[in-house]
């Protein structure tokens, strides 16, 4: 199968791993993506008959005869170790494995780390979205959800959780549980499909596969994901209140805020984006999670997007900081740091303080290199060279506008 | 009949030094009788860069003045900016010493005394205290002379300089033979000439965007209530638009004047300006959208550092006056839409008073210098009516004695 797949694109595969996992890969192959592999892998022979999806694989065969794991997650790890092989070739040269499973039954417990664990060795970028069980599902299932989400995170690069409980919470009282589910499989198809539209719309400001792959350069830990999606007149509040009240963030329970290790913020905006927007939701975003690592901003337009706006925020955060994670921003589209440069006194009263002009310039060799024609700020002062610097908020003023901004121009 | 004053107003600003002269009688009317100006070169951001420069222009303004209105100048007004100016609110509080609680004229000065106590750091000095108004246990009293209370508060903006350079600025002006009456910062002349007094009352921001610096005041109540200058202007705008097309400086302020923006509109796609404009041979053309972009991220850019400033002061309920833009920037087509987009208030762009008749004095570049006539007119009338009594003036003496 894996001969139809593009030469030398970007392949990914999106892998729904039992019952739930495979509604929601079907719930994706009725949205055509390009240069995307599904693949529905369960214990259960009819749930696999039913499922649209080109590639099915009936997995531990000799284990459970074809009929489910009866939530038994131990029965779900033998029967993927069984098919290790035959897995080990469906995930065999993919760049990227989007993982889908619903965690707290036997075959999305026992077997979705198991298959992670195979796809990170392929050497692919595992991102898994996992949908956790109601409340009402039970203890059992809760439990077995938690150690198997534990399990995920020490083994795929990203894990993003789906509380269905949070879902439920949205749909209104009289939804029936079809649609409930439905949501939920909405949910995860739009973070598919928000991440996929991350990496193939070419953005003014592209965030493209090696900036998340250096961002999620190693598995473990765990992951903030959120989208959020504004139209209108106060798009950019619509925008990031909607984001604040994405499932798949839940934050309140996370507690990541100000907390995130390395965070992607990706805004796909019509032609009439203006910088003042940017501006504002990287502002707010960054408030809201912080960044001690780095902040890789992407934009993107589509000529669809007339007066809407998509925000798609991806972290990481790591509790303990890995000693040789050597990630180093990616230069085309990472924000200059916004630190106040030494020596700056703190802001009194006027709120704008100038600095004598020479400032030590980085020592040589040790600064990544700008795409910037101009080797340095400090040399694009023009007609302000002489003069002391005018530093408010840790940007020289004198620097033009644009430059600090980043706006592209169209010179001639 | 008192006899009549000749009157300098000299604004040192980082485009050009303006001098007007005026002949004042009893502080009741004035009539501008001359006028002189030149192109300074010493100045950036609003501060003297080039002393020597600085006077030669200045000396050479002053000059053109006094011949054009046939007379010498008596008093001067001076008029100036720049990044080093910064202001704060303190209040001065007292309590009442009476027994029977009534305040007395005593107790004003105290309080008065102790607003203007606080100590600044070494080389620093008050430019001017303007009052705010009183509180009285609190509640906010128009005057408070015999009225009972047991606490008075008097509330100030104290406008704070370097030392240094206001004593540069006098010496300018000492060199060439005459005193400084008073010194007003450049975003209080023109924010008391061009803000309407029922502007002043219900809340306005007069923002002055000069080639050099922003200079903005803020008036609630009648009173000013913050000023502050940004080291931004028209200069940064030039100067952006120099690197982003790279073309000379001088031939880039030709362009900002003929074809830049403030906002980026659809037609810019397709349009080129000539960066000459006067069908010479080897005139280049560069794109209308390029040159808005720049023009655009810069203004945008101190609009938001403005709000970011003013804070919540700046909002549609606390400044039902709007936002007044003057200044030489403020001619840039569309700076105004750009300026309510992004501050999120009602903006207009200032109109001099009906008595200014000359055409060219009616420009947003003289603002200043006729808002510092205006003021020596209301020094001079305080003057007539109680030669003693004056807030303003008085640090002055204190500065001049300093220097000797």
């Amino acid at each position: 199968m894996e001969d139809k797949l593009p030469e030398g694109g970007l392949r990914i595969k999106i892998v729904g791993v039992g019952g739930a996992g495979t509604n929601a890969v079907d719930r994706i192959k009725l949205e055509n993506l390009e240069q995307v592999h599904l693949t529905a892998v369960d214990t259960d022979s009819q749930v696999l008959a039913s499922s649209p999806v080109d590639e099915t694989f009936l997995l531990g065969r000799t284990v459970t005869l074809g009929k489910s794991t009866g939530g038994s997650s131990d029965k779900g790890r033998l029967a993927a170790e069984a098919d290790a092989d035959e897995l080990r070739r469906l995930l065999r040269e993919i760049d990227l494995v989007f993982l889908l499973a619903g965690l707290g039954g036997g075959t999305g417990s026992g077997a979705a780390p198991a298959i992670a664990q195979m796809a990170v060795e392929e050497g692919a970028v595992v991102i898994a979205f996992c949908a956790l069980p109601f409340q009402r599902e039970g203890a059992t299932r809760a439990a077995r959800a938690k150690s198997s989400l534990e399990e995920m995170e020490r083994k795929c690069h990203a894990v993003i959780t789906l509380p269905n409980d949070l879902v439920f919470g949205q749909v209104d009282a009289s939804a029936t549980l079809m649609e409930a589910f439905a949501k939920a499989d909405k949910w995860i198809k739009l973070g598919v499909h928000s991440i996929w539209s991350m990496l193939f719309n070419t953005g003014l400001i592209n965030v493209d596969f090696s900036t998340l792959r250096s961002a999620l350069s190693e598995p473990g830990g765990r992951t903030l994901f959120g989208v959020g999606y504004g139209k209108g007149e106060a798009l950019v509040e619509q925008a990031l209140r909607d984001l604040d009240n994405c499932p798949l963030l839940h934050l309140a329970e996370n507690g990541f805020v100000k907390d995130t290790d390395q965070l992607i913020v990706n805004l796909t905006g019509g032609p009439d984006l203006t910088m003042a927007m940017v501006n504002e939701v990287m502002d707010a975003v960054s408030e809201k999670f912080g960044c001690r690592n780095s902040l890789v901003m992407g934009a993107a337009i589509d000529g669809s997007f007339y007066n809407q706006l998509r925000i798609i925020v991806f972290g990481t955060l790591r509790k303990t900081p890995l000693p040789k994670k050597g990630y180093a921003p990616v230069p085309s589209a990472s924000i200059p740091p916004n630190l106040p440069p030494p020596g700056t006194k703190p802001a009194t009263g006027p709120g704008l303080e100038t600095r004598q002009a020479p400032s030590p310039p980085p020592p040589p060799g040790k600064r990544n290199q700008r795409e910037f024609a101009f080797p340095r700020q400090e040399d694009n002062r023009g007609v302000f060279e002489k003069t002391q610097r005018n530093i408010y908020e840790g940007a020289d003023l004198d620097i033009p506008t644009y430059v600090r901004r980043n706006i592209r121009l169209n010179r001639g | 009949m008192s006899r009549s004053t000749i009157v300098g107003a000299v604004e040192i600003g980082t485009s050009k030094v303006v001098v007007l002269v005026a002949e004042m009688s009893g502080g009741r009317s004035m009539n501008i009788i001359g006028r002189g100006q030149s192109t300074n070169l010493g100045m950036k951001k609003g501060e003297i860069v080039n002393l020597r420069s600085v006077s030669d222009c200045t000396h050479a303004a002053i000059l053109a003045a006094e011949r054009s209105s046939g007379t010498k100048i008596e008093h001067v007004y001076l008029s100036f900016s720049g990044s080093h100016l910064w202001g704060f609110r303190h209040a001065g509080t007292t309590s009442i010493s009476s027994n029977r609680g009534l305040v007395r004229s005593v107790d004003i000065e105290r309080a008065v005394e102790n607003a203007k106590s606080r100590a600044l750091e070494p080389g620093e000095v008050y430019i001017h205290h303007i009052r705010n108004g009183f509180l009285l246990d609190g509640k906010p009293v128009e005057d408070p002379l015999s009225r009972q209370g047991s606490h008075l508060e008097v509330l100030y903006w104290h406008v704070v300089a370097d030392e240094q350079k206001v004593k540069d600025h006098i010496t300018v002006i000492n060199g060439f033979g005459l005193d400084v009456n008073d010194m007003v910062v450049s975003s209080l002349a023109s924010g008391s000439f061009l803000a309407t007094e029922e502007e002043k009352r219900q809340g306005a921001l007069v923002v002055d965007i000069g080639k050099g610096t922003t200079d903005y005041v803020l008036y609630r109540g009648r009173r000013a209530v913050q000023t502050g200058v940004i080291p931004v202007g028209g200069e940064h705008v030039t100067n952006d638009l120099g690197l982003g097309l790279r073309v000379k400086t001088k031939l880039a302020e030709g362009l900002k004047r003929r074809a830049a923006k403030a906002l980026v509109q659809k037609e810019d796609r397709t349009k080129k300006a000539a960066l000459l404009g006067d069908l010479s041979i080897g005139d280049s053309f560069h794109s209308q959208l390029t040159i808005n972009k720049i023009t655009h991220a810069r203004l945008e850019e101190l609009f938001i550092i403005l709000k970011n400033q003013l804070g919540s002061a700046l909002s549609r309920t606390s400044l039902p006056g709007g936002v007044i833009l003057t200044g030489g920037v403020s001619k840039t087509p569309l700076i105004a839409d750009l300026a309510e987009v992004t501050l999120d208030v009602p903006v207009s762009l200032g109109q001099s008073p009906d008595w200014v008749r000359h055409a060219e004095l009616r420009e947003p570049e003289y603002a200043t210098v006729l808002g510092l006539l205006l003021n020596a007119l209301h020094d001079q009338q305080s003057e007539e009516k109680e030669p003693q009594v004056k807030a303003q003036g008085h640090w002055l003496r204190k500065v001049a004695g300093l220097f000797g």
